[in-house]
């Protein structure tokens, strides 16, 4: 195996948190709330369901092929060829993902906090930092997880506290005034971020406890579900109905806190801590995206091909869109079904023909039996 | 061309000389391998030979009862001359052989059983083993027919005496430190833990020092792979001599090159019984009186053994503070940079204009004012270490003047940049460990300037890649983040506080399977009992 290092399953689950959230929490309420108007607080509980059905899809292929990563054992189920091709549907998608995950990163940052920095500045320091941590694999990425998480939770936690003042409840009534559809439509984009669980694909075969492993994935989707509902509801009981006129509706809202004349403006504190949740998703992106490269082309080592790829990552974010405008379009119109369609359709495919296959087999040896 | 085959000439008869030069020194090993002869003046001469030229060896040959010849050997200085004298020369000249006993030879057990008043006492048969006692400051007796002779430990150092350790003062607690000395030192520690598990393996390392290092670990406690692993890398060391424990150090170490201590050292008795007890094994060197202790977690740098001796809300209390004031001696310059460089709103307005306004006669930068006064801090706390005690009033008054008023007057520093100066250096001193202290202040520097670039995003950026190289670090196998990353539930209590001694009911987890985990009988937790208690004052009364 190229991967040495092992990790809990507790670890893999910390992980994923912040590898949801962190991007989930920018644009996506502005997107939510266009569509699902003040039933926005809903949308993430359906779009939950895509996340759990990933997780089970995915414990399922790991049962079937407990020691391979989904590069691998597509080769396996769908034979050479066909499972390379498959592979590199993958690989390409994550290297875009990455892409355009470093590009919202930089965009935001740019557009909020540093004017003057040059756009590429900014998303080349984050792509080294986490090239960093990927070359030391993914024991060093699940210890990173254990220290970032809790202060990504202690960080939303305490803003949403402090936002309590200029809260309006009423914001968010009538509830489901226009029936449960809005919010079912809302949850169209959220279910895009939700099928990233898949890349449990790639951390599962590492798990030490593997026991452990559907029972962890599920806890994260659920934290992911509540953190995004809460967050919801908390910039809708803020912003109320001028959410969507927002581009970043949750770092809006953190303007707002301004307690004694004196803790205010801590947007810039909030961003540096928010870095460190983005830090964790481009490096679980970034190490799946190599990792899976190295299996894909049977190399011996991942290591050499971490800074080739950087550099690509980089150069993808870079083409991935002309402008903001453009990424955050794309973003709420197609992206959730190409996204889905390949985290959620092709493992869904693979799980059935492996289990076909595997039933074709059996029946052929009751018959030789 | 020419030059080229000239040099490799050289160097292959450097490899020669060098090939030469080590059979050299492995046939002198094997002729001080030899044993001793019967004949005591080939024996001497033979030790005579190998300490030529050292005016300190002293060669005193006599004639037990006047009949044998014999002679001590000792180093001046190192043996107690006035032991010798009273226990060994006395007792062995003045005896008068011939009336007692007719026979020519006298029998060594005799000498030993009833003439020798001196406690220790070992047999020594090859030149090697005389040599080593000799060299350790033992007198080595040889007598004439005798095969063997008698290494007897009269030796008597110079020592420095008990004294608080200057580098890591308590409050409360026990106020002895380890001396140069390892004799001293093992009594220390076997005065605290008197169990028989406590042990102590020794070996000698450096090629010409040949210093004494001892392992010692609590059998049972300590795992066995932890335990082989220390000996191995021990083991390993090829040295002409060390002279400090942090030579071991730097060549046992996990990770060579990071800035953080992966291993502790302590003058203090406490802190290493505490870690024996704990399954940790200590490494002691005879000359020096700091001892290591491996393996070690980040957060084992932050603890102060005080902690364990005050009541565990206050030490839970200290520990945060500690925790706060690490971040500030790391971030608090960078932060000061990054806000007055990129995020200005952040600061409230009247501070700001405050700010601003001390800031006006500043020709510099945010960036390159406070990487001026921070080095110009370092530089005098380098130069108040150093400078002899009598200087040492100057450096501060100048030192005062220098970080202080008169920096401001000249308009080269800012009164805020005055105040984050002095609050780092205060903030790193908070640090019990000075090793783990010193990393983090030299880190600050490269935080400075990503400050400066990126703004907070950059100071973010920093403290990821150094959570992420702490990650990737251990220290004789244990992660160097742990309890934290990654998590182990049970032993959280003694980093996110400082949990009631009654609660630590079982050892940390180190490496190695773990096995004899127990460490202290459950439900201890006292209060009051309603019960059968004589002492309440309800039954007194009665």
């Amino acid at each position: 195996m190229i991967e040495k290092g092992k990790i809990s399953a507790a670890q893999m689950g910390m992980m994923m948190y912040p590898t949801i959230i962190a991007t989930a929490i920018l644009l996506v309420p502005a997107i939510t709330a266009r569509h699902a108007k003040q039933d926005m607080w809903l949308s993430p509980l359906w779009a939950s369901l895509i996340g759990f059905l990933t997780v089970y899809i995915t414990v399922r292929l790991h049962e079937l092929y407990p020691e391979k990563t989904i590069i691998e054992y597509s080769e396996d189920i769908l034979g050479k060829f066909l499972g390379k091709v498959i592979g590199l549907i993958f690989l390409f998608y994550y290297l875009y993902a990455n892409g355009i995950i470093i590009r919202e990163y930089g965009e935001f940052v740019v557009g909020n906090f540093l004017f003057y920095t040059p756009l590429v500045v900014v998303m080349g320091s984050m792509v080294l930092a986490c090239s960093f941590a990927v070359r030391n694999g993914v024991e060093v990425i699940g210890r990173l997880a254990q220290m970032i998480v809790p202060i990504v939770i202690i960080l939303i936690v305490i803003n949403i506290i402090l936002l309590i003042p200029d809260m309006e409840v009423a914001n968010m009534f009538p509830i489901m005034e226009k029936g449960i559809m809005p919010s079912l439509k809302g949850s169209i984009i959220p279910q895009g971020w939700f099928s990233e669980f898949l890349l449990i694909a790639f951390l599962l075969p590492y798990v030490a406890d593997r026991n452990k492993g559907k029972r962890w994935g599920m806890i994260s989707v659920a934290a992911v579900m509540l953190t995004l509902s809460l967050v919801n509801i908390a910039v809708l009981f803020v912003l109320g109905g001028i959410t969507d006129r927002f581009t970043y509706p949750a770092f809006s809202a953190v303007r707002y806190i301004s307690i004694a004349d004196f803790l205010e403006h801590i947007e810039a504190i909030v961003m540096a801590l928010w870095v460190a949740g983005i830090f964790m998703k481009v490096a679980v992106f970034y190490y799946a995206l190599v990792l899976g490269t190295a299996q894909w082309m049977n190399l011996e080592d991942y290591r050499p091909i971490i800074f080739p790829m950087g550099f690509l990552i980089l150069l993808f974010a870079v083409w991935s869109a002309p402008s903001l405008m453009e990424l955050t379009h794309y973003l709420g119109s197609t992206s959730p079904f190409y996204r889905i369609s390949i985290q959620v359709g092709i493992p869904l495919l693979l799980l059935f023909v492996a289990k076909w296959r595997k039933r074709a087999n059996n029946q052929k040896l009751t018959q030789q039996g | 061309m020419f030059f080229f085959k000239q040099s490799k000439k050289k160097k292959q008869m450097a490899k020669n000389q060098k090939k030469q030069n080590q059979n050299q020194i492995q046939s002198q090993n094997q002729q001080q391998q030899a044993f001793l002869s019967t004949d005591l003046d080939q024996n001497l001469q033979e030790l005579q030979n190998i300490y030529k030229n050292c005016m300190d060896v002293v060669f005193r040959q006599f004639q037990i009862g006047g009949k044998t010849k014999a002679a001590l050997i000792y180093i001046d200085g190192l043996a107690n001359i006035e032991e010798i004298d009273a226990g060994v020369l006395t007792p062995l000249m003045k005896e008068n052989h011939a009336k007692e006993n007719t026979d020519q030879f006298i029998h060594v057990n005799d000498i030993l059983e009833q003439k020798l008043t001196v406690s220790k006492v070992k047999r020594v048969q090859t030149t090697t083993e005389c040599i080593e006692q000799i060299s350790g400051g033992n007198p080595v007796l040889l007598i004439d027919q005798q095969s063997e002779g008698f290494a007897l430990g009269l030796s008597n150092p110079e020592k420095r005496s008990i004294e608080e350790p200057g580098g890591e003062s308590v409050v409360r607690g026990p106020r002895e430190g380890f001396t140069e000395s390892l004799g001293t030192n093992l009594s220390l520690l076997r005065r605290k833990i008197r169990s028989p598990q406590l042990k102590a393996k020794s070996i000698k390392i450096g090629e010409y020092t040949q210093t004494e290092v001892v392992i010692s670990y609590i059998e049972g406690i300590a795992e066995q792979t932890l335990i082989q692993e220390v000996e191995a890398r021990l083991n390993r060391i090829k040295l002409d001599g060390i002279l400090e424990t942090s030579y071991i150090e730097e060549l046992i170490e996990d990770n060579p090159y990071s800035p953080f201590p992966q291993i502790l050292n302590t003058e203090r008795p406490d802190v290493v019984a505490a870690s024996l007890l704990e399954g940790r094994v200590a490494i002691l060197q005879d000359g020096t009186p700091f001892v290591l202790v491996v393996p070690v977690s980040f957060y084992s740098l932050l603890q102060s053994s005080e902690d364990y001796y005050e009541r565990s809300l206050i030490s839970t209390a200290t520990r945060w503070l500690r925790y706060a004031f690490l971040l500030v001696s790391l971030l608090l310059p960078s932060l000061y940079v990054a806000i007055l460089t990129f995020h200005q709103e952040m600061l409230p307005t009247t501070l700001l204009v405050t700010i601003a306004a001390s800031r006006e006669q500043i020709p510099f930068p945010a960036l390159v004012e406070a990487l001026l006064m921070e080095i110009v801090f370092e530089a005098l706390r380098e130069a108040g270490l150093r400078l002899p005690r009598q200087a040492g009033a100057a450096v501060s008054i100048v030192g005062a003047l220098v970080i202080g008023q008169a920096a401001i007057q000249a308009g080269l520093a800012s009164a805020p940049l005055i105040m984050v100066v002095a609050l780092t250096g205060i903030a790193s001193f908070t640090i019990p460990r000075y090793t783990a202290g010193i990393a983090l202040r030299m880190l600050r520097f490269p935080m400075i300037f990503l400050a400066g670039t990126l703004g907070l995003l950059g100071i973010m950026l920093g403290l990821l890649m150094i959570v992420t190289h702490m990650a990737t670090l251990r220290s004789f196998g244990v992660p160097y983040l742990s309890p934290m990353a990654p998590m182990q539930g049970r032993e959280i209590k003694d980093v996110l506080m400082r949990a009631p001694w009654w609660k630590f009911n079982t050892r940390p987890r180190l490496t190695g399977d773990h096995k004899n985990i127990q460490r202290q009988g459950p439900n201890q937790k006292p209060g009051p009992d309603y019960g059968d208690d004589k002492t309440s004052k309800d039954q007194g009364g009665s």
